[in-house]
C-alpha cells in the first residue's frame, strides 16, 4: 500500500516537474506586469488579465501563423504522398538489402537540423531555392521528417495480413488498386496519426525557417516569437500570451490524438 | 471430359531451395482434387503457383486451354478461399462479396441479383450489413465461399479453408463444402495436411512431399495400393504398422522380425532371403476367429485405447503395431489377430520404401 502510493507520488512529482514550464507559461502570460517580476514569485496571478486580442493584433500572429500553417501543411502533404508508398515497399518486400535501406533510412533520422542547415543553405542558394524561402523550408523539413513517417507507417503495413492483398488480386484487382483500396484503409489508423506527429512537428519547426527566411512577413510563428525577445525586450506576458495562443491548439490536437492512438492499438483484430 | 487446369513440370526455387519438383498435375472440369500433405511439402506453394501468387521458375500452367504462366493472379478468372478467410475487415460481408464485381463495373441490378442468390445458398440472410469481426467462424467461412462462388470462377483454389474451425464445425463444413461443389459442379483444388478431409471430400488425391507429387489418383487407390511407404503411412488412420521381415526359401511367405511368431503368407511370390518391410493396416488385422486359420499372429497388449467409437489395442512388440479392436474389447493380456493375404503389403526396406509386386 504504502509502496503503491509512494510510486504515485514520485510519478506525480516528476509529471509536475515537466510541466511547470507549460503551466509558468499560461500563468505568466495572465499576470500583470509588475507582478512577473514580484520577488517571491506568486503561484497563481492576483489579478489575472487576458490580453490575448491585443497580443494577435500587435504581434501580427495572424501573419506568422498562417506561414507556420503553411509551411506544416506543406511538410505533412508531401511526407505523405512520397513516404506511404515507400513505407509500403519497405513492408512488404523482406530482404537483406531491404534491411540495408531501412537502416539508411534511420541514419538519416539521426542527421540534426543545426548540422545539416549549412549545406542545404549553401545548396539551394545556388539552386535560386532562397527567393521561394517558405518552399525552401518545406523541401527540407520535409527531408528530415520522411524517415520518421516511414518508420512510423511501416509498422501500421507490418500489420495488415497479406493474405487480404492477396485475396483482393485474386478477387480480380491490380496492385495499385489493392494498395488503395484494401491496405491504405486498413493502415488508415498510422497513416493519419504518423501524419498528424509529422504536422506538429514541423509547425514548431525552427532551425531551418530561422536560416533560411530572412523576410518577416514569410517567417512561421516560431521564428517570429524569437524575434520579439531581444535583450531590451521586457514585454514576458506578451511572449507568454503569443506561446499560449501558439501552443494550446497543439495540446488539443495532442490529447486528441493521445486517444485515437490508444483505441488504434486495441481495435487492431483484424482476424 | 475437358481438362481445366493442368500444371506441365513445374519447377520453383526460393534461391537455392527446391519448393516444387518436376510436379505435373492434370484437372478435370467439375473435378474435386485434394491437394495433401505434411507440412511444408509444397501443398500451398503449388495452390499459390496456380493462382498466380508466386511466380515458377520453370514449367508451364494452363487454365481453360489458355497459357496462363506469366499472367497476373487477375487475369486466371480463379477464385481462392484463405486458411484465414482474409475477409476484407473494413467493409461489410455485402461489401466483401460483391468486391470483384464491383471492380468488374457490374451493374447494381446484377449485383443484387447475385447477391440475393449467394445469401441463399450460403445462408447468410440477415448478416450482409454486418462487419467481419462481427460473424462467428463458420459464418466467416461462409462469407469467404460466398466471395468465391458469386465470381463464376474457371476454378476454385482453397487453403486449408476448415483449419481454423474447431472439430464439430469442420466435419460440418467438410460436407457443406462437398455438397457445394456436387451443386455447382465448379472444379476445386483443396489443400490439406488432413488426409480424412482429402479422402472424403476429393474425386482425386494427390499426395505431395518435399515438392514432389509421390502419388495421385481415386482416394481407395490410393488406400488399396500405396506405391510407397511414405503414402502407405500418410493415407489412413491410425497409420499403417511397418514390420521388418524376410522372406522364406519357399517366395511365399514372411518370417516377421518379431520374437516367437509363425510365418505370414502372403499370396503371391518374391525372391527366397529378400528383406522387405510389412505393412498392415490396423483395421485389416482381425481379431477374433480368422479365414484362415494359418495367418495369425499372436501378440502381448500393452494397452487399449478407447474413443467410443472405436477401440484400438496397441500391442507390446517393437516396432509397436496397433490394432483396430471391436468397441467392447475385453482387456486382455494376448491378442490373436487373423491377416488375410490380400491386405498385406510389401515394401522396399530402403529409403524410397517403392511398394513390391506380390
Amino acid at each position: 500500500m504504502l509502496r503503491k502510493y509512494g510510486l504515485l507520488a514520485i510519478a506525480l512529482g516528476i509529471v509536475a516537474l515537466y510541466l511547470f514550464p507549460l503551466y509558468w507559461m499560461y500563468v505568466t502570460a495572465l499576470k500583470s506586469g509588475t507582478e512577473i517580476f514580484a520577488n517571491p514569485p506568486t503561484l497563481w496571478p492576483h489579478d489575472p488579465q487576458i490580453r490575448i486580442v491585443e497580443v494577435w493584433n500587435r504581434l501580427r500572429m495572424d501573419v506568422y501563423l498562417r506561414n507556420s500553417f503553411l509551411i506544416a501543411g506543406g511538410v505533412t502533404v508531401i511526407v505523405a504522398a512520397l513516404g506511404t508508398g515507400c513505407a509500403y515497399v519497405l513492408a512488404r518486400i523482406r530482404n537483406r538489402w531491404m534491411d540495408a535501406v531501412l537502416f539508411a533510412v534511420l541514419m538519416m533520422q539521426v542527421l540534426p537540423s543545426s548540422l545539416m542547415i549549412t549545406p542545404i543553405f549553401v545548396a539551394f542558394n545556388q539552386m535560386g531555392l532562397l527567393d521561394t524561402p517558405r518552399l525552401a523550408v518545406v523541401l527540407a523539413q520535409a527531408a528530415k521528417v520522411l524517415p520518421l513517417y516511414i518508420v512510423l507507417v511501416r509498422a501500421s503495413f507490418l500489420q495488415v495480413p497479406r493474405e487480404l492483398e492477396e485475396a483482393a488480386l485474386v478477387d480480380g484487382n491490380s496492385r495499385i488498386g489493392a494498395f488503395i483500396s484494401i491496405i491504405v484503409p486498413l493502415a488508415r489508423n498510422g497513416i493519419m496519426v504518423s501524419s498528424v506527429l509529422i504536422f506538429l512537428q514541423s509547425f514548431g519547426e525552427y532551425v531551418y525557417s530561422r536560416s533560411l527566411i530572412s523576410e518577416r512577413a514569410l517567417q512561421p510563428a516560431t521564428v517570429g516569437l524569437q524575434s520579439f525577445m531581444g535583450p531590451n525586450s521586457s514585454d514576458w506576458a506578451g511572449v507568454m500570451t503569443y506561446s499560449a495562443i501558439y501552443i494550446t491548439p497543439i495540446l488539443i490536437v495532442f490529447v486528441l490524438l493521445q486517444r485515437k492512438i490508444v483505441s488504434g492499438l486495441t481495435s487492431g483484430a483484424l482476424k | 471430359m475437358t481438362c481445366q487446369i493442368s500444371l506441365d513440370r513445374i519447377n520453383k526455387y526460393y534461391g537455392a531451395y527446391h519448393a516444387l519438383r518436376d510436379v505435373s498435375l492434370q484437372i478435370d472440369q467439375g473435378q474435386f482434387v485434394a491437394l495433401v500433405g505434411p507440412s511444408g511439402c509444397g501443398k500451398s506453394t503449388l495452390l499459390r503457383t496456380i493462382a498466380g501468387l508466386e511466380g515458377i521458375t520453370d514449367g508451364t500452367i494452363t487454365i481453360a486451354g489458355e497459357d496462363v504462366t506469366h499472367l497476373a493472379p487477375r487475369a486466371r478468372d480463379l477464385a481462392m478461399v484463405f486458411q484465414s478467410y482474409a475477409l476484407y475487415p473494413h467493409m461489410t460481408v455485402r461489401r466483401n462479396l460483391t468486391y470483384s464485381m464491383r471492380l468488374k463495373r457490374r451493374t447494381r441490378a446484377e449485383i443484387d441479383h447475385a447477391v440475393t442468390e449467394i445469401t441463399r445458398i450460403t445462408g447468410l440472410e440477415g448478416l450482409l450489413e454486418r462487419y467481419p469481426r462481427e460473424l462467428s467462424g463458420g459464418q466467416r467461412q461462409r462469407v469467404a465461399m460466398g466471395r468465391a462462388i458469386i465470381r463464376d470462377p474457371k476454378a476454385f483454389l482453397f487453403d486449408e479453408p476448415l483449419s481454423n474451425l474447431d472439430a464439430a464445425l469442420r466435419v460440418h463444413m467438410r460436407a457443406e463444402i462437398r455438397k457445394l461443389h456436387n451443386r455447382l459442379g465448379a472444379t476445386s483444388v483443396y489443400v490439406t495436411h488432413d488426409q480424412i478431409e482429402a479422402m472424403t471430400m476429393a474425386d482425386h488425391v494427390v499426395v505431395l512431399r518435399a515438392g514432389r507429387v509421390e502419388q495421385q489418383g481415386a482416394p481407395l487407390d490410393l488406400y488399396d495400393r500405396p506405391v510407397n511407404r511414405f503414402v502407405a503411412g500418410f493415407i489412413g488412420s491410425p497409420a499403417m504398422n511397418f514390420i521388418p521381415a524376410t522372406v522364406t526359401p519357399d517366395g511365399g511367405h514372411v518370417s516377421l522380425e518379431l520374437p516367437g511368431q509363425p510365418v505370414l503368407r502372403f499370396g503371391g511370390r518374391r525372391p527366397a532371403g529378400e528383406a522387405v518391410m510389412v505393412g498392415l493396416r490396423p483395421e485389416h488385422l482381425q481379431t477374433g476367429p480368422s479365414p484362415d486359420a494359418a495367418n495369425r499372429l499372436t501378440l502381448p497388449v500393452a494397452m487399449i485405447e478407447r474413443t467410443g467409437a472405436q477401440s484400438y489395442v496397441v500391442c507390446d512388440t517393437v516396432p509397436e503395431v496397433m490394432v483396430s479392436a471391436p468397441v467392447r474389447v475385453e482387456d486382455t493380456d494376448e491378442i490373436v489377430l487373423g491377416i488375410d493375404p490380400a491386405q498385406l503389403h510389401l515394401f522396399a526396406p530402403d529409403e524410397a520404401g517403392l511398394r513390391l509386386d506380390i
